[in-house]
């Protein structure tokens, strides 16, 4: 019976799918709610195979149909298949009446489907192949879907570097599997993790031990999946598509990547240098996409770079070991961007007719970015960025562990509360509260509500997906550097932050004074290398242009033939 | 093998500048039943004449037929004809035969040619169409097809996915099965071929999107006749075939 469930969760929005095509002739535009009928099905399912997940009825069930056609459900695909279905749900829900004026209906609702099918057969793939396909799937029916407009070529175009990227990543991944099969002569996930953790080194690939080398290219797949550095630049530019989709990408697709990385745990763990990579690559992607929405002027391309953020704060997760956190992560960034998109269209139409701005100097500062005259602001600003996080390590020490300052896992919080933290600030305030204290103690509740999420429920997860604390300590121990690395690297971040208000602050100041030259340059060169975005769009434009005209040169050369 | 031989192969599993009499006579050809035919027969005819001389391909034919199927990969993402597409497609992908001309089994070996060419038949019967309807094959000349004749665009997205070995469709497995072959012995090659892929999913696209997207033109959209019930389904079945049989496959390759 259990099986029979469990493939049905898949298989709903394929049927879904079906019967739409054919019989949209027939009952016409009403038959969107065949597959919102589907698509709740699936997440009622879902909820019931969690459920019996969480109170251990269920461990690990797996429905073998040949070789390669296995699916696998443990705690993480559980999880998963529940967080798409439901996605997936808002999202038809929402597009039921947000598409009705949108030539196309009934295909973008059959693209939905088969979309949410993908997406439940990646997390359910038990051997490689089928994850493969399933991976591979998810890219052509976002291209397809972000291209619901079929008469707007600049929604194609986008489309196109989603599709492009999205298969530079897929790359790896094949890779990765044909080495696995070569040493394990098998295409089964459980087979394969169950041979790794009996024998880690076993194998070797160019004198290099295997879980290193694969390992690497399963973190290339996953950083082209989730936009991170050098691999991010179809992500802003995605905004043509219909506003659900965005919705379905930034809240469910791009977190695949976190979903890979946690997939192949056993993989990671065995390894020892990838980790650390891992880590640099989502540092790098969080700060580049936090300074990048900064400076974006159009709200759907701002989330954009957010959702860049975002997943560099995920890959960040997973490089200091912290698996679980990861999936707690792109869960709550799910949920909450997946809000965001849908409500863009509603703000857009609300700030034409009242922009609903205060008009003073906090505000101004914060949210339209002009800098501020008075010291004020500034010192908030400087106290946001130093308190929040020493709040939460604090808080963290106290009520988790004692040795939490000495977990590498604390410099994620540290982070993740300095940028969380300042926007929770920004966000209470624009509840226009008059009354201070009620504004300082709905800060703290805030806070609170960040601790919690992100050290309880962070640790319920880690309890869930990997109940075995020996192999927890072991990610952990395979995401560690040495001691001194880290100190290094609590100090340069903190002088970061602190030297960047600093310069701000006196540069400000100084505006007027002796030497405004050099700094008003600096600023202006700064803001030249963001605006254009790091030149990494231009870039690729350049190169994709030097490929096409050699193409067509040696196409002239060879006389067509 | 004998040079004769060999130089003989080299022509029917296309290998360059020898691939280039393949295509010259494929775009002289205008008849959709002779392309048809030319698609089915080449690559065979390069098989046999392999697998009758019983002789191993030595490694420097490899390397040619790889450096073959990157040009023609690369040279496609420039085109703009419908008809010197799938030709260079065919190029491409039978030029990649050679490196598992080690199968014994040559029946077998027949069955994945006639799986990976099938969606390059489909193609041209597609470009065929395409030339009645508008009087030439060309991207960016007429777009917007999936305005004008849905369903027509709809066959012609799917085969076009088929042609570029996207999953469940035999290419895909076949080129499964070339990288799983190639990475022990030849890294270099699966690189190559891991490249080759992404190079033909960058021209799919590119092709696709200079005939599906965008406003059909006023005039066209009058005279454009989209399929009939009928032959939409024909092409369906016949996708829904080929992907089975490269499910199928897949239990024999994997």
């Amino acid at each position: 019976m259990m099986p029979k469930l469990i493939l049905l969760i898949i298989l709903l929005p394929l049927l879904s799918a079906l019967l739409m095509h054919l019989f949209a002739g027939q009952i016409g535009r009403c038959v969107a709610r065949v597959s919102i009928a589907a698509t709740l099905l699936s997440v009622i399912l879902s909820g019931v195979l969690l459920w019996l997940s969480l109170t251990g009825d269920l461990v690990g069930q797996s429905i073998s149909i040949s070789p390669w056609t296995i699916l696998y459900f443990d705690s993480l695909s559980i999880l998963m298949a529940l967080v798409i279905s439901l996605i997936s749900l808002i999202v038809h829900i929402y597009s039921l009446r947000y598409m009705a004026e949108e030539s196309g209906y009934v295909r973008f609702f059959v693209l939905l489907d088969l979309m949410t099918a993908s997406l439940l057969l990646m997390v359910a793939a038990g051997d490689l192949i089928t994850l493969i396909i399933a991976w591979h799937f998810v890219g052509v029916f976002l291209y397809f879907l972000l291209g619901q407009d079929t008469r707007n070529p600049s929604a194609y175009r986008y489309a196109f570097w989603t599709f492009i990227t999205y298969r530079i990543g897929d790359l790896p991944l094949v890779l990765a599997a044909v080495l696995l099969f070569q040493a394990y002569g098998t295409w089964s996930l459980p087979f394969i993790f169950e041979q790794l953790s009996q024998a880690p080194n076993a194998h070797s690939v160019f004198g290099l031990a295997l879980p290193e080398v694969v390992g690497m290219l399963l973190a290339l797949a996953a950083f082209a999946r989730s936009a991170q550095f050098l691999l991010h630049t179809w992500l802003p530019y995605t905004m043509d598509g219909p506003t659900p989709v965005s919705a379905l990408m930034h809240a469910g697709i791009v977190n695949a990547g976190g979903f890979l990385i946690n997939r192949f745990a056993p993989i990671f763990a065995n390894t020892s240098d990838v980790l650390q990579w891992v880590f640099i690559v989502g540092f790098i992607s969080a700060v580049i996409g936090s300074i990048l929405m900064l400076v974006q002027n159009d709200i759907k391309k701002s989330l954009g770079y957010s959702t860049m953020g975002q997943m560099g704060f995920m890959i960040m997760e997973c490089g200091i070991g912290a698996f679980s956190l990861a999936i707690y992560h792109l869960i709550a960034h799910g949920v909450f961007k997946g809000t965001l998109f849908l409500s863009a269209g509603s703000v857009i139409n609300s700030a034409r007719k009242n922009d609903g701005v205060p008009k003073d100097e906090l505000y101004t500062f914060v949210v339209e970015k002009r800098s501020a005259r008075t010291r004020k602001p500034w010192l908030l600003m400087a106290a946001i960025t130093l308190l929040v996080p020493l709040a939460i390590l604090i808080f963290s020490h106290w009520l988790v562990a004692e040795d939490y300052f000495q977990k590498q896992g604390a410099i994620v919080l540290l982070f993740f509360g300095w940028i969380t933290g300042a926007q929770l600030i920004f966000a209470t305030y624009r509840t226009h509260a008059q009354n201070l204290w009620r504004l300082v103690i709905i800060s703290i509740l805030s806070f609170a509500i960040v601790i919690i999420g992100y050290i309880f429920i962070s640790h319920a997860f880690e309890i869930f997906l990997y109940p075995d604390a020996a192999f927890r300590e072991k990610l952990y121990l395979a995401a560690s550097i040495e001691k001194i690395r880290f100190d290094i690297l609590v100090a340069v971040i903190t002088t970061i932050i602190v030297v960047g208000w600093l310069v701000a602050y006196y540069s400000e100041r100084n505006r007027k004074s002796k030497h405004p030259k050099y700094t008003g340059r600096l600023w202006t060169m700064f803001y030249a290398l963001i605006s254009r975005e790091f030149y990494f769009t231009d870039l690729y434009s350049l190169l994709t242009r030097t490929i096409l005209s050699t193409a067509n040169k040696l196409n002239i050369w060879l006389r067509w033939n | 093998m004998p040079d004769s031989f060999l130089l003989l192969a080299a022509l029917f599993l296309p290998l360059f500048p020898l691939s280039m009499v393949f295509n010259a006579l494929y775009n002289r050809v205008q008849h959709v039943v002779l392309r048809c035919i030319l698609l089915i027969g080449w690559p065979h005819i390069g098989l046999a004449i392999i697998y009758s001389t019983e002789t191993i391909v030595p490694t420097w034919i490899v390397a040619w037929a790889l450096a073959t199927s990157v040009l023609y990969a690369l040279r496609m993402l420039a085109l703009r004809g419908v008809g010197q597409w799938n030709s260079f497609l065919a190029t491409s992908m039978w030029a990649m035969l050679w490196l598992s001309t080690t199968d014994t089994n040559q029946g077998l070996h027949h069955l994945y040619t006639f799986g990976v060419t099938t969606p390059l038949i489909l193609l041209a019967l597609l470009s065929s169409g395409l030339e009645k309807r508008f009087g030439a094959a060309y991207t960016d000349l007429y777009g917007g097809l999936a305005q004008s004749i849905p369903r027509f665009a709809g066959v012609l997205v799917v085969v076009i996915l088929a042609a570029i070995a996207t999953p469940l469709f035999p290419g895909f497995f076949i080129m499964l099965k070339l990288i799983l072959e190639t990475s022990e012995t030849m890294p270099a090659a699966t690189f190559t071929l891991l490249g080759i892929w992404l190079l033909w999913s960058w021209a799919g696209v590119r092709l696709l999107q200079g005939l599906i997207v965008g406003t059909a033109s006023s005039g066209n959209e009058g005279e454009a006749v989209d399929f009939n019930f009928l032959t939409c389904w024909s092409y369906v079945i016949v996708l829904i075939v080929l992907m089975l049989s490269g499910v199928y496959l897949a239990g024999d390759l994997l």
